[in-house]
């Protein structure tokens, strides 16, 4: 899965750059995440804004980035589709992540 | 954007040769001359469907001016039969419509002829659906029908060596083609997964459903016009679809079977209608069938809702939800689920605007048609469901144990959760619970349910139970499927009881004129001659219109009591036969009715009438008396024909057991007088057309009750009291009926001496031969017949189900006209 990644202010802001986190991408997605945080990143912004469709697998595999990163670290949500908020919704995974409209909010309300 | 439609849809001759004109040559690609009949049957439906949603569109647009209260109308069968007809009535276009095809040469009736039954139901439940859908817009209420869009409907009847044959009825095929996609309307409807327990950012726990499988449901929109053209509402019936998943799968190799596979599991969902009327016990499939349906409709109606609500607190007001039966309970922990998971309610106000918004109606007191589902699959398929509903439960039950302190000894009738050798969710108590309103389908249902089914929740909510008597619409069961009575009516009485069924009380006053009387029964005559068409064309046998006509037709169920009527076919053939006592009067005794395809017993009914009339019929010193006919394949288009040509009703199910009935009211309001016990809506319909203009006959519902409890009913002592029982019960034991396969009807002797005759056949048998009488003697006098089946007509106006649908826009929804 292709996946734009840049640190800003010691976050790691990670961008999908497909439109589709399915089953196909979440693997893949999900190694990447892993890898991350072993080297070290513990402030994370998944910005989902090119986003428009995440099915169980793809949930799956951000609810697991989470539990990877464990205590004291921070994996937050930015630029979510109304389809996909819903989704986070079914799955009351909106409340369990913290979701910013962009990524600079994300990051306000991480330093701030 | 064009707007005036005015040649194209208008309503008069002209206007509707157009539009068939155009459909010809637009939507099929044809020209005129190498037009068919069935090309005009499809032109004839799509230039009827551009005039439905004229005014479907119209009328949602009023809809919406006026911010109306809408009612959601939950079932998972609609028994639509034809559209096609029915629909030209409403527009009140039939007449014109007739017009047109006889300037293009052709014949109405055969057009209307060729349409398949919309066959998505059952029985009584599907077409009590259908009934209350044209009532709601009639009198202009917004009301909708929301079920499933199964590929098949119910089976096709064929009778093979007189055993009912299952055939896949693909009704789709040659429907009237009304129905309108609404693809940019599917939604995506999460199944199975799993629960991960975590904890949210405010330290709370929060159960996450994961992993689950999608499936689509895309609506599609079959237009339900009213009379009198004004309001147009919809069906919205949903069809199942696999997710785009697939689409993805395809590019990778080694899954494309896999997904294909998936595709097509997704779409067995709505593929076919189960056939039976009783519980699936521990049926996946019919478990996620009610799901699809209960997530569609509130995905649908929280969508439409939203658009001009920002908030919650009027949900009640602009929504009612009915659930019928208990197949649609889940809406329940549907909307809850939605209100707290996906809208971060809190529970208490999410219960308040649940238990106000849903209301349930039970059709049925059989115990096994009461579903229940093991604990573990709905684990399986609705996890976050059953957490939702446990937590319901125990909120209830504590609830409870406030409210009548001495209750704890009786938790265990109320509990939603049944602690049985298996662990079940009681379906009806969850539909009891989440509702604001408990309503039965006749007063001694809606009694039996207080007393009987549901003491334990009547004692705790008294208020909320209440009785809303069946009823039937007038327009479709006798402006269309007895056009002749109608015009007789409308020349005699005005056209006021098409939506005013109680003018016809008026009729009474014509009860006992004599030119009125024979026009009346010059019209029964020519049903009669109809229906005796439709016997030899579909059961190849010769009955006379001019015997009296006695007609059980419903679904085949040992509470029915078809059995009863054959012992009585076959002691008044023995008399002939044995005794040389010929009947008073002629009878053709006419059966139709579908079996459930797992039902054994009732299946050789089936087996037991055909055998019966083989031999009734084929023998000589019959040939004047009597006839049997078993019509196949009983559908809505079929009752249509039966029904105005009854001359007795047969509803003569043991009392207690038939929650209401409504085909007792379509013979009625016909002209057929009712051969009845007191059960269901036959002790309404005793009260309504008066003792003198009904046989009823057999024990009450009290009484058999009591003879149950105390174990005093003894099928062998009536046996032994009379000779009558006596011979019947030997020639079912004996070869007569069976020369070819001796023995076959043993297991009726069994069921009925041995096995304690749990149905009352035998108490109730001489009871039914007494009052059989008394009907032949009436019969007898023709003047006397015609003005008691004339009084029936007259006095089954409160049995429209336009009153029906009032009381329950009044008393249990809130919801008015938009006009």
């Amino acid at each position: 899965m292709q996946i734009e990644e840049k640190v800003i202010e010691n976050i790691l802001v990670v961008t999908p750059l497909e439109k589709r986190l399915d089953a196909s991408a979440a693997v893949d997605f999900k190694g990447k995440m892993v890898d991350w945080i072993n080297t070290g990143h513990r402030r994370i912004i998944l910005d989902l804004s090119l986003v428009d469709f995440v099915d169980s697998s793809g949930l799956g595999a951000i609810v697991s980035c989470l539990k990877t990163l464990g205590e004291g670290g921070d994996l937050v949500i930015s630029g979510i589709e109304d389809a996909v908020l819903s989704l986070f919704q079914l799955t009351r995974m909106n409340r369990v992540f913290q979701i910013f409209p962009t990524p600079e909010a994300a990051i306000k309300g991480l330093t701030g | 954007m064009p707007t005036d439609y005015s040649t194209h849809l208008s309503n008069d001759r002209m206007g509707l040769q157009r539009s068939i004109a155009w459909h010809l040559r637009y939507s099929l690609g044809k020209n005129w001359a190498d037009r068919h009949n069935r090309d005009l049957f499809r032109c004839l439906s799509l230039a009827v469907r551009d005039r439905l949603v004229e005014r479907l569109l119209a009328t949602e647009s009023r809809y919406q001016a006026q911010g109306v209260k809408r009612l959601y109308y939950l079932c998972i069968e609609f028994l639509i039969g034809r559209s096609l007809e029915n629909n030209l009535y409403n527009l009140e276009i039939y007449q014109e419509c007739g017009e047109a095809f006889r300037a293009l040469g052709a014949d109405l009736g055969e057009i209307l002829e060729m349409e398949n039954d919309a066959a998505l139901g059952n029985g009584g439940l599907g077409r009590l659906a259908a009934c209350f859908l044209d009532s709601l817009a009639t009198l202009g209420l917004p009301g909708f029908g929301y079920g499933i869009n199964y590929e098949f409907g119910l089976f096709r009847q064929e009778i093979d060596n007189g055993y009912q044959r299952e055939k896949p009825e693909q009704w789709k095929a040659e429907a009237a083609p009304c129905q309108i996609e609404r693809r940019d309307e599917a939604c995506l409807i999460p199944l199975y997964g799993r629960i991960v327990h975590d904890i949210d950012m405010n330290g709370d726990y929060n159960p996450m459903w994961m992993d689950w499988q999608v499936i689509i449901g895309v609506p599609f929109d079959i237009p339900i016009a009213g009379y009198g053209r004004e309001t147009v509402n919809y069906l919205r019936l949903y069809e199942a679809r696999g997710s785009s998943e697939f689409d993805i799968r395809i590019f990778n190799e080694g899954d494309y079977f896999q997904a294909v596979q998936q595709k097509i599991n997704s779409e067995n969902i709505t593929k076919i209608l189960y056939p039976s009327d009783m519980m699936e016990p521990g049926r996946e499939l019919r478990l996620v069938q009610e799901y699809f349906l209960v997530a569609c409709a509130l995905k649908d109606i929280v969508r439409r809702y939203r658009l001009q609500h920002q908030d919650w607190t009027e949900f009640p007001q602009k929504v009612a939800i009915q659930l019928n039966d208990t197949h649609p309970a889940l809406a329940v922990a549907e909307l809850m689920r939605i209100l707290v998971d996906e809208n971060a309610q809190e529970w208490d106000e999410a219960w308040s605007i649940t238990q106000r918004t849903m209301a349930y109606t039970n059709h049925t007191l059989l115990p096994e048609a009461l579903e229940k589902w093991p604990v573990r699959l709905l684990d399986h398929v609705l996890p976050r469901h059953l957490q939702i509903i446990c937590e319901i439960n125990q909120r209830f039950l504590a609830r409870a144990a406030e409210i009548q302190p001495g209750i704890p000894g009786r938790l265990e009738h109320l509990s939603i959760v049944e602690e049985e050798s298996e662990k079940q969710i009681n379906m009806a108590r969850l539909a009891i619970v989440g509702s604001h309103s408990v309503n039965g389908v006749s007063q001694l249902h809606t009694q039996l349910l207080k007393e009987d089914l549901l003491p334990d929740f009547y004692r705790l909510w008294p208020e909320k139970f209440n009785n809303k008597t069946n009823g039937v619409t007038q327009r479709r069961w006798l402006l269309v499927a007895n056009p002749r009575l109608a015009d007789l009516l409308c020349r005699t009485i005005g056209e006021g009881w098409i939506t005013e069924a109680e003018r016809l009380r008026h009729l009474e006053a014509y009860a006992k004129d004599p030119p009125f009387q024979a026009e009346f029964l010059a019209i029964k005559r020519a049903n009669k001659e109809r229906l005796a068409r439709t016997i030899w064309k579909t059961a190849r046998i010769r009955v006379s219109p001019q015997s009296l006509f006695d007609i059980q037709a419903k679904r085949i169920h040992e509470y029915k009591r078809q059995l009863l009527m054959v012992m009585h076919i076959i002691h008044e053939y023995l008399t002939l036969v044995e005794d040389g006592l010929e009947p008073l009067v002629p009878r053709t005794y006419v059966f139709a009715g579908k079996a459930a395809p797992g039902y054994w017993a009732a299946k050789q009914l089936i087996k037991l009438i055909h055998s019966v009339g083989e031999v009734v019929n084929k023998d000589a010193r019959c040939r004047d008396c009597m006839k049997v006919a078993f019509i196949p394949d009983y559908k809505v288009s079929l009752a249509e024909k039966i029904i105005p040509a009854a001359d007795l009703s047969e509803q003569i199910s043991t009392a207690g057991k038939e929650a209401s009935g409504t085909g007792n009211m379509k013979f009625a309001l016909n002209g057929a007088l009712t051969m009845g016990t007191l059960d269901g809506a036959n002790v309404e319909i005793l009260e309504a057309v008066g003792e003198q203009n009904i046989f009823i006959f057999g024990l009450n519902a009290p009484k058999i009750s009591q003879m149950r409890a105390a174990g005093t009913y003894h099928p062998r002592d009536y046996c032994r009291r009379h000779p009558e029982i006596q011979r019947v019960m030997e020639a079912f034991s004996s070869s007569r009926f069976c020369p070819g396969e001796p023995g076959l009807f043993q297991w009726i002797c069994r069921r009925l001496l041995d096995e304690g005759d749990e149905y009352f056949h035998l108490a109730d048998f001489m009871p039914y031969v007494q009052a059989q009488a008394e009907a032949s003697r009436e019969y007898h006098s023709p003047g006397l017949w015609a003005r008691k089946a004339i009084l029936n007509v007259a006095r089954m106006g409160r049995f429209s189900s336009d009153r029906t649908i009032t009381e329950y826009a009044r008393e249990i929804w809130e919801l008015e006209a938009a006009r």
